[in-house]
């Protein structure tokens, strides 16, 4: 369930991301009233088997049987406001009724991540590189976006959002400046394929941040409400 | 659109746009109205005075006509305040007459999904309540959704340092409820907030 909202009286409208039929939105009718058939399974971030009848539009909820709320996560602020911003992520990144079994698999690893460890931001930004990885946003890390010229990770690189990745020194002047440390740490983000398998330093996690923030801020048509959470959380 | 009558098509408008109230709803309500004529004039003139006389408690901002509300200037406990999301939320727990503290309403509850911060919530009145001291504890009573979840953590962290007693409805299994038919979350909640006999 990336997200939900009251609608009409006793309704409920939902956004959902499918294994099978990637993301849907939908009715679920009378969400609010009926325990027998929804409790508790209306609710952000929870993960369930869902009984749907497919539409044009809106698409409606049958039943759904619930498989996690993931408690860990709804115990602690921070991991609300990530797991939100993850599912808010997805939900803009995604187009409706397209099939991503990757990105459903990364989604749930995080929220799982979220749910049963303790936070870590590196995790954040784990996510958020292989996300863009899957859907084929991935900046340029190991050459320039510009002139192409193999980038070696000896020297500081900048980075920009509109060439799509790292500039070497020739080709670049401003924009965040990037470590070859941090260059490095994101490789291995985006080649371990496990959460936990990477930490970023302090100084590697706000260089990694911005570049992050960036290009994806890059991609988005609107800014995410679930950041300005984030924001407040001094996250 | 009602053939002929422009008046009876703006009342039907003016009726759906009420929660819950449909095409058919509207205007079966409506021709009740247009029946009798008593009654239309006892809703309207309510409708007026509730608009007129019903406001927000300056205090916990609670509905009320009179400010501040009589459950803040009443004779009730004034050091357990218990906060709700909703005014709707404060007559459900007076209608249980389990509590006897004063309240604050939030008018709202905060959410990362929605972009709902603290700011746009009556966070900081009711720190102001607090700090006036007085208040040995406060009892959290927002919804056990997300939103509720995330509102009660921020608070705790707000409260705790200052050296109150926060507490948080307990959550589990309704009574008369059937263990067999009781959703798997609730359960482990349920578990977890176990009592001693």
């Amino acid at each position: 369930m990336l997200g939900a909202m009251d609608y009409r009286e006793a309704d409920r409208l939902v956004t959902l991301f499918t294994l099978e039929h990637g993301k849907l939105k939908g009715v679920a009718a009378g969400a609010k009233r009926s325990v027998r058939r929804f409790a508790g399974v209306c609710e952000p971030f929870a993960r369930l088997r869902l009984q749907i009848v497919l539409r044009e539009g809106l698409s409606r909820l049958q039943g759904a049987d619930l498989v996690t709320v993931f408690p860990g996560i709804r115990r602690e602020l921070v991991k609300i406001a990530h797991a939100g911003y993850a599912c808010e992520l997805t939900d803009q990144f995604l187009p409706e009724g397209v099939s991503n079994p990757r990105l459903f698999r990364l989604l749930v690893s995080y929220l799982e991540r979220l749910d049963g460890a303790s936070f870590s931001a590196s995790d954040r930004r784990f996510f958020e590189i292989n996300l863009l990885k899957i859907l084929g946003y991935r900046p340029a890390l190991g050459q320039c976006a510009s002139c192409g010229m193999e980038l070696t990770g000896e020297e500081h690189y900048r980075f920009s959002a509109a060439a799509g990745g790292l500039l070497c020194s020739c080709c670049g002047r401003v924009g965040p400046s990037v470590s070859p440390q941090t260059v490095a740490l994101l490789g291995r983000a985006l080649s371990s394929g496990r959460f936990g398998a990477v930490t970023f330093q302090p100084t590697s996690l706000r260089e990694a941040g911005t570049l992050l923030d960036e290009a994806i801020a890059g991609h988005l048509v609107r800014p995410l409400k679930s950041l300005l959470f984030l924001q407040e959380l001094g996250e | 659109m009602v053939h002929n009558s422009r008046s009876l098509t703006k009342l039907v408008g003016e009726l759906k746009k009420l929660p819950g109230v449909g095409e058919k709803t509207a205007l079966r309500l409506a021709f009740h109205l247009m029946k009798s004529p008593a009654n239309v004039s006892a809703l309207a003139e309510s409708l007026l005075e509730v608009r007129a006389r019903v406001r927000f408690c300056s205090t916990c901002f609670g509905i009320t006509e009179n400010d501040p509300c009589s459950i803040c200037t009443g004779d009730r406990d004034s050091s357990a305040i218990c906060v709700v999301e909703e005014s709707q939320d404060l007559l459900a727990i007076e209608r249980s007459g389990a509590f006897h503290g004063r309240y604050h309403v939030l008018q709202g509850a905060l959410s990362p999904l929605n972009g709902v911060t603290p700011a746009q919530l009556r966070i900081s009145e009711l720190m102001r309540r607090i700090e006036a001291g007085g208040v040995r504890e406060v009892v959290l009573a927002t919804n056990f959704s997300v939103e509720g979840e995330a509102t009660a953590l921020y608070l705790t962290k707000l409260l705790k340092p200052l050296g109150i007693r926060v507490t948080r409805l307990a959550h589990g299994i309704p009574l008369g409820g059937d263990l067999e038919y009781i959703d798997a979350a609730t359960v482990q909640r349920a578990m977890e907030g176990r009592s001693e006999l």
